[in-house]
């Protein structure tokens, strides 16, 4: 087995003759958490879009524990071991938080869903998923609210445990902590930080204080291509890090 | 959402409200006929409301579902000797494969493509069947539809020719129709297509392939709603042109919407609230659809989850307010 869970290769996006992506080439180590930071427009949602199949690269491939899912559609990639959560809170907002989780459990049966003849709680398997979630992401007291009654903070941390519910080998967050209060974020922290024990954690981040604490490994990413790679020590001290955030004209 | 087990098991709670209504009706109501038709429209409305109400598809397709069982059910019993259910069967089938198609193509496009794409096939199908006039009589409808007697391998159970045989196996068909939703309501499949209805990009990236999902509501909904035509042509002996005009499709839509979208019970009220309006105020006054039109708009704005959401309000402000009715005369009488 390789170390690396997720490799790209050349990877690329093209809109007309603007490049959104350059030439990507990411490797993303097995059980790291691997945070993906950069100047707005540097193209890291345009990197995950790709990873998670929203978008299709106009070139390069994916390879993802030893498969390539370059072409596959987003929903086929959840089978595969890859889970993602959104930047902007997307939840089952009229549904209680047990049953957003179990949804997301039973996700993974894919088209086994599709059967009609026999009761939701009949697959015990999926409300224990949810319950085990809920208790690891120490919402279990809100279970049976309405998504959309929980605060913001809360509404994010359920976003991460959506994406946890389908045992996946790989999460993609999209800036966890989007929108979120000073208060809350020590929560996610600590969240992301736990989830890295088990599982090979990719995010792309703004808060620098959150990505220096818990990354493994950090890639900088500057117009469509990766700037530098390293621990948060190296990029914290490198020049060009400092000059792509600052413009340009800033040095 | 998550109840406890006793609401869901589906045979208990309001398939129980649905079985009082059944036996209700022709008691209450002034012909079985009437009450009968009640029933065929609560049907349909069931299949709308699966697409309308769970999964969030604004189909104006359900009219194409319920001629083509019509027309199908007729044309197996005229030609083919097809017994009741032999016709029902083939009404079920012609009905979901017509929602095949439909729902195939339309499914391609969301919001309000999808609705457009619904529209062109109902036209279509109307032209369609306008134009075929010798397999449906055109404008003139299809005529002398039988109604054949209930039997069983050969076997006459009864003879469905008087209105209350009839109204009783419609009911007894509708129960199990009512029983199938709610089984497939509370399924893997009918949880997922909530989850569509709630979001489906979320649904897509949690592991659901969604077109999958909304292409059998499709066809669920289709089965349906043909056996809701073929009854309809049996209990008028005759299939009109006018069962797969886009005023059907209208008529399901505007039955699902007032009855309240997303609650199997305001499918049966929506269908008893239209068909009884339109049978008391048709002869009062020709232009009654205004009368229908405001009701829509009322219910639309002020009761958005339709007359049966507004019943569940009631009930439970009516509760609320006996129990802080209790507690106060409970104060007071500490305060003596």
């Amino acid at each position: 087995m390789s170390d690396y869970i997720l490799e790209t290769e050349n990877l690329g996006l093209r809109y007309g003759a603007f490049a959104a992506l350059g030439s990507v080439d990411l490797k993303i180590r097995r059980g790291s958490i691997h945070t993906v930071i950069g100047p707005n427009g540097a193209g890291k949602t345009t990197l995950f879009h790709c990873l998670t199949g929203e978008r299709r690269p106009s070139s390069g491939r994916i390879r993802f524990a030893g498969r390539d899912l370059t072409r596959q559609p987003p929903h086929k990639r959840v089978a595969s071991g890859m889970s993602r959560s959104f930047q902007i809170t997307s939840l089952f907002q009229n549904l209680s938080v047990r049953e957003n989780l179990r949804l997301a459990a039973q996700g993974r049966d894919g088209l086994g869903a599709l059967a009609f003849w026999y009761s939701d709680t009949h697959r015990q398997e999926h409300v224990r998923k949810a319950d085990e979630v809920l208790e690891r992401i120490k919402l279990t007291a809100q279970a049976n609210t309405s998504a959309g009654d929980l605060s913001h903070g809360q509404q994010r941390v359920l976003e991460v445990g959506m994406a946890l519910c389908s045992d996946p080998e790989m999460l993609l967050l999209d800036e966890p902590t989007s929108g979120m209060g000073v208060d809350d974020i020590p929560v996610m922290t600590r969240l992301i930080s736990e989830l890295g024990k088990d599982l090979t954690v990719m995010l792309i981040e703004h808060n620098m204080r959150l990505v220096m604490s818990i990354s493994d490994r950090i890639t900088v990413m500057h117009q469509g291509n990766i700037l530098i790679e390293g621990d948060p020590d190296q990029v914290r001290g490198d020049e060009r890090v400092k000059k792509a955030y600052l413009g340009e004209s800033g040095s | 959402m998550t109840k406890p087990n006793a609401q869901t098991s589906i045979f208990s709670g309001v398939t129980l409200a649905a079985l009082a209504a059944v036996i209700l009706m022709p008691l209450v109501l002034p012909s079985a006929t009437l009450a009968t038709e009640i029933l065929i429209f609560a049907m349909a409305a069931l299949g709308c409301n699966l697409l309308l109400g769970y999964t969030g598809l604004l189909s104006f397709g359900q009219g194409i579902f319920f001629g083509g069982g019509a027309y199908i059910a007729s044309l197996s019993m005229i030609h083919l000797d097809f017994g009741l259910f032999g016709a029902l069967v083939a009404a079920m089938i012609a009905g979901s494969l017509l929602a095949t198609l439909v729902g195939a193509l339309a499914i391609r496009r969301t919001g309000i493509y999808f609705v457009m794409l619904t529209l062109a096939f109902s036209q279509m199908a109307y032209f369609l069947a306008y134009t075929l006039s010798d397999w449906t009589g055109g404008d003139n409808g299809l005529l002398d539809v039988p109604r054949p007697a209930l039997s069983l391998f050969g076997f006459e159970l009864a003879d469905l020719t008087s209105s209350y045989a009839f109204y009783a196996f419609v009911g007894v068909l509708f129960l199990a129709i009512f029983v199938f939703a709610r089984r497939v309501i509370h399924s893997p499949f009918g949880t997922t297509l909530v989850a569509i209805r709630e979001n489906e990009g979320r649904a897509s990236a949690v592991g659901f392939s969604t077109n999958h999902f909304k292409l059998l509501a499709f066809v669920i909904s289709g089965g349906i709603t043909g056996i809701a035509g073929a009854l309809y042509a049996m209990l008028l002996n005759f299939a009109p042109l006018s069962n797969i005009e886009l005023l059907m499709s209208e008529n399901i839509l505007i039955m699902t919407i007032i009855g309240g979208t997303g609650s199997l019970l305001g499918s049966l009220l929506g269908a008893g609230t239209i068909v009884l309006l339109g049978d008391l105020l048709s002869s009062i006054w020709p232009r009654w659809m205004i009368i229908l039109g405001v009701a829509l708009i009322a219910v639309v704005l002020f009761m958005p989850s339709g007359l049966w959401g507004g019943v569940e309000s009631q009930c439970k402000r009516w509760k609320e307010r006996r129990c802080t009715a209790g507690k106060t005369s409970g104060k007071a009488q500490e305060a003596k």
